[in-house]
């Protein structure tokens, strides 16, 4: 795949119209008041039969598992994950709605990748039917859990969140922080370590899922943050919520959670890519612009050859970004996903590039940059959430190192 | 019941018009669309087919090189096959012309209603609609901002300054929708993934049984004599408030007659 394809392109103009009419005009609410955007992502699902298609694929594949035909379930999500076309109908979704709002595609990426996914990998059928086909169609809003207010980039290591085996029963206690849709989720998936008095090194990770209002969760309000204000973020906080085993992911507590996160891990990863070329294309279109038409010493600023430098620069990362984009969908079509180092060295790439640019562009504004009407001043405030979440640029840099240094 | 509409394809407006200096004509050389207008009466077309149980929405479209691309967003939409008429026979065709053409194509797809827009949004001459339906034969009703069907009639409402009229017809028919009739859908996913598959058959005006002598420069009974640049627009007068502005603002809008 060198382009994109002529019916790409139509699904193209078609988000874009949706963008312009149902987006835009509420762009203040979204970014700067309090509107969440649950309802406008859920119409745009409806509208383009994204829902439709989610259940399509659903009901296929619980078929399969329960006429006890299952591949890598994983897998199978990961390169079905867009709907056919090798993805491309889920990714450019993502690239127009992050030309507006970076912050609709979290909450959005979140609920359906990274929530129904982890549910879909890890979780038994019945599981799936209870609370993954909600989730996919976006008639439930979920988020996923594992950050705590000790523990961010050594997840795992620093996680203090704990479930306590009572009889038939789990007991859990911890607190989670900047969890997406954590303030308005309906489903979350909960990730901690088994007490037995043991070390907590040793503790097994379990995951459990659990519905909005269980006795004993309570689900903050969204915090106040640099930007990314389209996806709220919020703070979890468990005490003495009790469970079944049938809320415990697999049913059982052999799962191998790790490796479950790992895949996670992948694949929204994967997704930071395309949030970043909706970035540097949003950017770079609007700089363009700008630099024809605002005039400074008697010429348009595009005759200076250092404003010049900075329009070639973002092309050149928006060429960059495009090409890892169309390798990924490419990828996903001939049924692989990227490794965890490769993921980790496009994240990297692609989120320290959407930064650059979006800085560049505020300059190549001027004072109108730093003004928000100009909408570069909210792109790069919400770029740099890529080089933070998902991973942080210093996890993708050692991940990166340790698989070349083979260590 | 199967719907027939007429879909114009044009230059997308997005991007600045140019005008041939030879022929005086508009160039159609770049990004060809499905013109605006249309997307209400495919939607129409769609809606009448849905409600009627069965049937389907054809599309017809007279385009030069055999331009399809605004013929795949209607499909995308729902409608289930088009007819294209593309010939360079066709080239310099004035709207009369273009009816010939899109009436003996519409004879072609046993249709129960016809429908077209008011006026396209680059030719917008407006008279396409009333052409057909006299070459066809059939009873003609525009400005539609309502449409219903029952049994072998259409009930419309018809767009007027003060209101609306019920209008009644026999079918088959041609009806002119407005853009008030209904909201277009967006394509969706799978709309636009069965597109691709669906027919669209391209026909030369011999397929049509015209003559070539009848269209394009040879047929055409209106010739464009000059083309001029529009006036540039003039400053407006400047009327410093001193109290009397409300005052002075009527009265300059009275002396217009606009109030
Ligand atoms: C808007 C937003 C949404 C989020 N959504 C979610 C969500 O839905 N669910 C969820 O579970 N989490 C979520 N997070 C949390 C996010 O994943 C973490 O913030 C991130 O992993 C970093 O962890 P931390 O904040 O604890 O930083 P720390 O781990 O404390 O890192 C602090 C600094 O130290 C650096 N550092 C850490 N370890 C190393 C090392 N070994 N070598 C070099 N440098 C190192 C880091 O790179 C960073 O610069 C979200 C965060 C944000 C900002
Ligand atoms: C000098 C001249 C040269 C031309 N050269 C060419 C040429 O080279 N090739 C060519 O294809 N056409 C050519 N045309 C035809 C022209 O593009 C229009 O199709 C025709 O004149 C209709 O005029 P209008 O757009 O004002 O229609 P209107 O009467 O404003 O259109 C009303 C409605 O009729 C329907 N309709 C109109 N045109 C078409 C169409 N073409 N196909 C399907 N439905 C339609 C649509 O629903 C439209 O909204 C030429 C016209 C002129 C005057």
């Amino acid at each position: 795949m060198f382009e994109w394809s002529e019916e790409q392109l139509m699904v193209r103009d078609a988000i874009r119209q949706f963008v312009e009419k149902e987006i835009k005009p509420h762009l203040t609410e979204l970014e700067h008041g309090d509107l969440p955007p649950y309802d406008t992502l859920r119409k745009l699902f409806r509208t383009f039969g994204m829902d439709a298609m989610a259940r399509d694929r659903f009901e296929r594949q619980i078929a399969k598992e329960k006429a006890g035909d299952i591949d890598d379930p994983v897998k199978t999500t990961l390169s079905e994950g867009g709907g056919g076309d090798g993805g491309a109908f889920m990714v450019i979704p993502i690239i127009e709605l992050c030309r507006y709002c970076p912050g609709m595609v979290t909450a959005m990426g979140v609920s359906v990748g990274l929530t129904a996914a982890a549910i879909m990998s890890k979780g038994t059928t019945a599981q799936k039917e209870r609370w993954a086909l909600d989730l996919l169609t976006l008639e439930k809003i979920g988020a996923w859990a594992i950050t705590e207010p000790g523990s961010g980039s050594d997840a795992f290591g620093g996680m203090r969140a704990t479930a306590r085996r009572d009889g038939d029963e789990y007991v859990l206690n911890g607190s989670k922080t900047f969890i997406t849709n954590g303030p308005y989720a309906d489903t979350i998936v909960f990730i901690c370590k088994l007490d037995e008095g043991n070390d907590w090194p040793d503790r097994k990770i379990l995951t459990f899922v659990l519905d909005r209002g269980m006795p004993g969760l309570e689900q903050s309000k969204p915090l106040r943050k640099m930007g990314l204000h389209s996806s709220p973020t919020g703070e979890l906080f468990l005490s003495d919520v009790r469970v079944g085993r049938d809320r415990l992911l697999g049913e059982t507590e052999d799962v191998q959670a790790r490796s479950g996160a790992k895949d996670t891990f992948s694949m929204e990863r994967t997704g930071v890519a395309a949030m970043a070329l909706g970035i540097v294309e949003q950017c770079l279109d609007l700089s363009v612009q700008y630099a024809k038409d605002r005039v400074a010493f008697g010429r348009p600023i595009g005759e200076f050859q250092l404003i010049q430098l900075k329009l070639a620069k973002m092309e050149v990362a928006r060429l960059n970004i495009q090409n890892l984009v169309f390798r990924q969908i490419e990828l996903a079509r001939a049924g692989r996903s990227l490794s965890l180092t490769e993921a980790s060295a496009m994240k990297l790439y692609s989120a320290q590039s959407a930064m650059e640019v979006a800085l560049e562009a505020v300059q190549l504004f001027g004072g109108n940059g730093y003004m928000a009407e100009f909408q570069v001043e909210q792109l790069a405030r919400d770029a740099k959430v890529l080089q933070i979440y998902a991973g942080t640029d210093e996890i993708q840099i050692s991940q990166i190192a340790r698989s070349l240094l083979g260590s | 019941m199967n719907v027939v509409v007429c879909v114009k394809q044009i230059p997308d407006p997005a991007t600045p018009g140019e005008l041939d200096a030879s022929t005086k004509t508009l160039r159609r050389s770049g990004s060809i669309i499905l013109d605006d207008s249309d997307a209400y009466g495919v939607e129409m077309g769609l809606q009448l087919a849905d409600k009627a149980g069965g049937g389907e929405v054809i599309l017809v479209s007279m385009a030069p090189n055999n331009e399809n691309k605004g013929l795949r967003t209607a499909l995308a939409m729902g409608a289930a096959k088009a007819l294209l008429i593309s010939d360079e026979a066709l080239a310099g065709s004035d709207a009369l012309s273009t009816a010939k053409v899109l009436a003996k194509a519409i004879e072609r797809a046993d249709a129960d209603l016809i429908l077209t827009a008011t006026e396209s949004t680059d030719g917008y001459t407006g008279t396409i609609p009333a052409q057909v339906a006299e070459l066809l034969g059939l009873p003609m009703v525009t400005f539609a901002k309502h449409i219903e069907v029952d049994g072998d009639r259409v009930k419309v409402q018809r767009q007027t300054e003060a209101g609306y009229d019920e209008v009644e017809s026999p079918l088959p028919a041609v009806v002119s929708v407005t853009a008030g009739v209904v909201e277009p859908r967006y394509p969706s996913f799978k709309g636009i993934m069965a597109a691709k598959g669906k027919p669209v058959d391209e026909l030369k005006v011999a397929d049509l049984g015209l003559d070539a002598g009848q269209v394009g420069w040879a047929g055409a009974r209106q010739e464009i004599a000059d083309v001029s640049a529009a006036e540039e627009r003039k400053a407006g007068e400047i009327v410093e408030d001193e109290g009397d502005g409300a005052e002075r603002i009527v009265a300059f809008l009275e002396q217009l007659k606009v109030i």
